[in-house]
């Protein structure tokens, strides 16, 4: 009798081991109040104790719903994300995480209009008729941030205006014995490729704001000499030394303290960097101007999202949901998040605080200057909706960027690769 | 009539009967202590293996249903992906590497450290700390180390090089960099392994070949290399096994980078095709292929070290 409970127990432990729990959310009916996860990352911007505050702001207000939160080990939370959901430990709430993929298969919420009733823009990043990512702010993406004193010392008297200008101002920069641009890379990746989103940005997009729509439907191709002609525009950078090669290992924490030291004259970044050039000591005074365009035309890449997002599988999804909305939609909160990240809330009737910080503000208008003239287009490589990048694609152009950068490849061949990773892609 | 005496009572019982006695225990040991482990093995080695290879004939998306069966398209369309093959050929290179520098350098050291001595106690440890460290601490440190504006670099700097390599950056040499930091992280193990195996050198073969006029380098060939022969085919199929499957260096260091696939290794791009570009049949594909050439390579190599042994 023994012997046979002993085997059953071994037996029952071995395949309960193997056992797979259902895909469902992480969050539990803690004692007291319902408990949800929250995906959340961080940077140099976004800390640890960002996180915390701004939790437990809506926690208080909301006192029944209690938020573990989770940290992704790296900026890249939407892999991240990817894993937790493949492993059945998809988060009930995450932030900043590309929606596209998570929408299509049916893991996220699809917010309502009612939901969406506060939104700036409640129509952004449609995935198949539904709004999955509350939009809850917009990035600019990039502007130009530039040392005022290299350029004083370069005896550059004005911000660029046209692309001509900008190598113009870059030249004047190495001439002077400094390095015109502060790129990175590293495995984040991105950091290499701003001045290339900026290009497809406001030269392709500028023209045809439907590019990567028309990119879906096989309209048109990374190879056609439009695109082309944007890459080349990069490429003649790299060639003209006005990019260092060596930096595309840098990660971009590093890459953004190069910058504050003074190591270049200017570094093209989304305009979180706000945050940074407004809180961290440097020794310079930082200015913003709008990325050039050929003829000098207003055109102002943008990426409204980067808000939450809800499991539809959550244990409490109706926590989720109130906790959710009432985050992005906390004057404190955006207030906060406008000081720690930088960010442009795009909430309906929202101003910026008084003691916002000069870089900011200069960044903010030259925005709300945009808007005004409607000269925003999408940001290339940073859409996340049925006109963003196929899945996994991001990553190839950061590569692309990367290898035209080290001379790798040459322009046309950094876009058939694009165009073959593609194809794989679908 | 008399009850039998004990010695009687024994002669009436069957030899079959006694013989066949212990087998029932014997497979209640193995039901009760090999079950779970086997279970346990089924379930997570065997089981992922077969589910692998099941999606692997599918174009298995989890975030695009609905999955199709493709039969062989994934396996036909990987050997005309330059991406793959270039994997391949990263992977390999790096094999190559990180078996053959940390043997090399693993046998010099142990040899030099099979002495007597609190130093040598003490150096052996210091060659082995790295191996307990974990892999994602030590590509931490070394990306640092290795930055452009890393200490290494600012050394060089110091010196007078004004240029000095972009050890991760020129896609030239980041691959070269990133199997640098694999070896130093591995040479502790082949370093010990090749210890053991010296301990088990009999000095008394060393004396005798010494008496016979054999000269230090005729004393390693003749005795001692020979006999390492078993940590030598430990230390190569362990090297071997472990850079074919080389993942966390390269992402937490280059993310596969710089630029396309310089250092994305076969084991990465698995990973990058399923969890970034959702593909999970096609990189099960990848993954099928990279267990194949591990089981053959690895097969091949025993089969030749082993015989080496045997000759011995």
């Amino acid at each position: 009798m023994r012997r046979s409970l002993a085997l059953g127990a071994a037996i029952l432990l071995a395949a309960s081991a193997c056992t797979v729990g259902a895909d469902t959310g992480t969050g539990t009916n803690g004692g007291g109040g319902k408990e949800i996860s929250f995906l959340t990352f961080e940077s140099p911007n976004l800390t640890p104790a960002y996180w915390d505050a701004a939790i437990k702001r809506v926690t208080d207000k909301h006192p029944d719903i209690k938020v573990k939160k989770l940290v992704a080990p790296s900026t890249d939370r939407t892999g991240y994300a990817k894993q937790l959901l493949t492993s059945g430990q998809f988060p009930d709430v995450a932030i900043a995480v590309d929606s596209a993929g998570f929408a299509e298969s049916g893991a996220l919420y699809a917010w309502t209009p009612e939901e969406l009733k506060d939104f700036q823009f409640p129509d952004a990043n449609p995935i198949k008729g539904g709004h999955h990512q509350l939009p809850a702010n917009t990035q600019t993406i990039p502007p130009i941030y530039y040392n005022k004193k290299m350029f004083a010392d370069a005896g550059i008297t004005a911000t660029p205006n046209t692309w001509a200008e900008l190598v113009a101002a870059a030249e004047k920069v190495k001439a002077k014995g400094g390095k015109p641009f502060v790129i990175g890379g590293g495995k984040e990746g991105f950091p290499s490729a701003m001045i290339l989103d900026g290009l497809v940005s406001v030269d392709l997009y500028g023209k045809t704001p439907d590019w990567l729509t028309q990119r879906r439907a096989d309209k048109v191709k990374f190879a056609d000499p439009d695109f082309q002609k944007a890459f080349g525009k990069f490429a003649d950078l790299v060639a003209k030394g006005y990019i260092d090669k060596s930096q595309v290992s840098r990660s971009y924490d590093d890459t953004q303290a190069a910058f504050l030291k003074g190591e270049g004259a200017m570094y093209p970044m989304g305009n979180w960097f706000a945050s940074a050039a407004d809180t961290k000591p440097h020794d310079f005074e930082i200015g913003v101007f709008n990325f050039p365009s050929e003829d000098g035309k207003l055109v102002v890449p943008a990426y409204t999202g980067g808000g939450m997002i809800v499991n539809a599988k959550s244990a409490n999804l109706e926590a989720a949901r109130t906790f959710a909305l009432a985050f992005q939609l906390d004057k404190t909160q955006l207030d906060t998040s406008v000081k720690a990240d930088g960010l442009f809330p795009a909430i309906k009737g929202y101003t910026p605080p008084a003691d916002a910080g000069a870089t900011f503000k200069a960044g903010y208008d030259l925005y709300q200057k945009a808007v005004e003239q409607k000269a925003v287009v999408n940001a290339f490589s940073w859409e996340t909706a049925d006109d963003g990048l196929l899945p996994g694609m991001k990553d190839k152009v950061y590569q692309a960027a990367q290898d035209v950068i080290t001379g790798r490849k040459s322009v046309a061949d950094a876009c058939a690769f694009l165009d073959t990773e593609w194809a794989k892609a679908k | 009539m008399t009850a039998p005496t004990p010695e009687r009572a024994e002669e009436g019982k069957s030899p079959t009967r006694r013989r066949r006695k212990p087998i029932l225990p014997r497979v209640w040991h193995f039901a009760s202590f090999g079950a779970p482990g086997v279970l346990i093995y089924l379930c997570f080695v065997m089981a992922p293996i077969l589910i692998s290879f099941g999606y692997s004939l599918t174009n298995y998306n989890p975030f695009n249903p609905p999955t199709k069966f493709v039969g062989l398209e994934n396996y036909k369309n990987l050997f005309s992906d330059e991406t793959f093959l270039t994997a391949l050929w990263v992977t390999t290179v790096l094999t190559l590497i990180v078996v053959i520098v940390p043997n090399v350098l693993g046998l010099g050291i142990a040899l030099l450290l099979d002495k007597k001595g609190w130093l040598y106690n003490a150096l052996r440890t210091v060659f082995f700390t790295p191996v307990i460290l974990s892999s994602v601490v030590v590509s931490i440190i070394w990306q640092k180390l290795l930055d452009d504006q890393g200490p290494i670099n600012q050394v060089l700097r110091a010196l007078g090089v004004d240029h000095p390599p972009g050890w991760l950056s020129d896609p030239d040499i980041a691959l070269y960099s990133v199997a640098s930091i694999v070896c130093w992280q591995m040479l502790g193990f082949c370093v010990v392994v090749y210890l053991a195996g010296l301990q088990g050198v009999p000095t008394e073969l060393l004396e005798a070949a010494e008496i016979d006029g054999a000269g230090p380098w005729r004393r390693f060939r003749a005795v001692t290399w020979p006999l390492l022969a078993p940590s030598l085919t430990i230390n190569t199929v362990v090297m071997l096994i472990s850079a074919f499957k080389t993942y966390d260096y390269v992402k937490v260091i280059t993310n596969g980078g710089p630029g396309s696939g310089t250092t994305a290794t076969i084991a990465f791009n698995v990973l990058a095709t399923g969890l970034d570009a959702n593909h999970a049949g096609y990189a099960s594909a990848m993954a099928v292929v990279m267990l194949v050439i591990v089981a053959v390579v690895t097969t091949i190599v025993l089969q030749f070290l082993r015989r080496r042994e045997v000759d011995l």
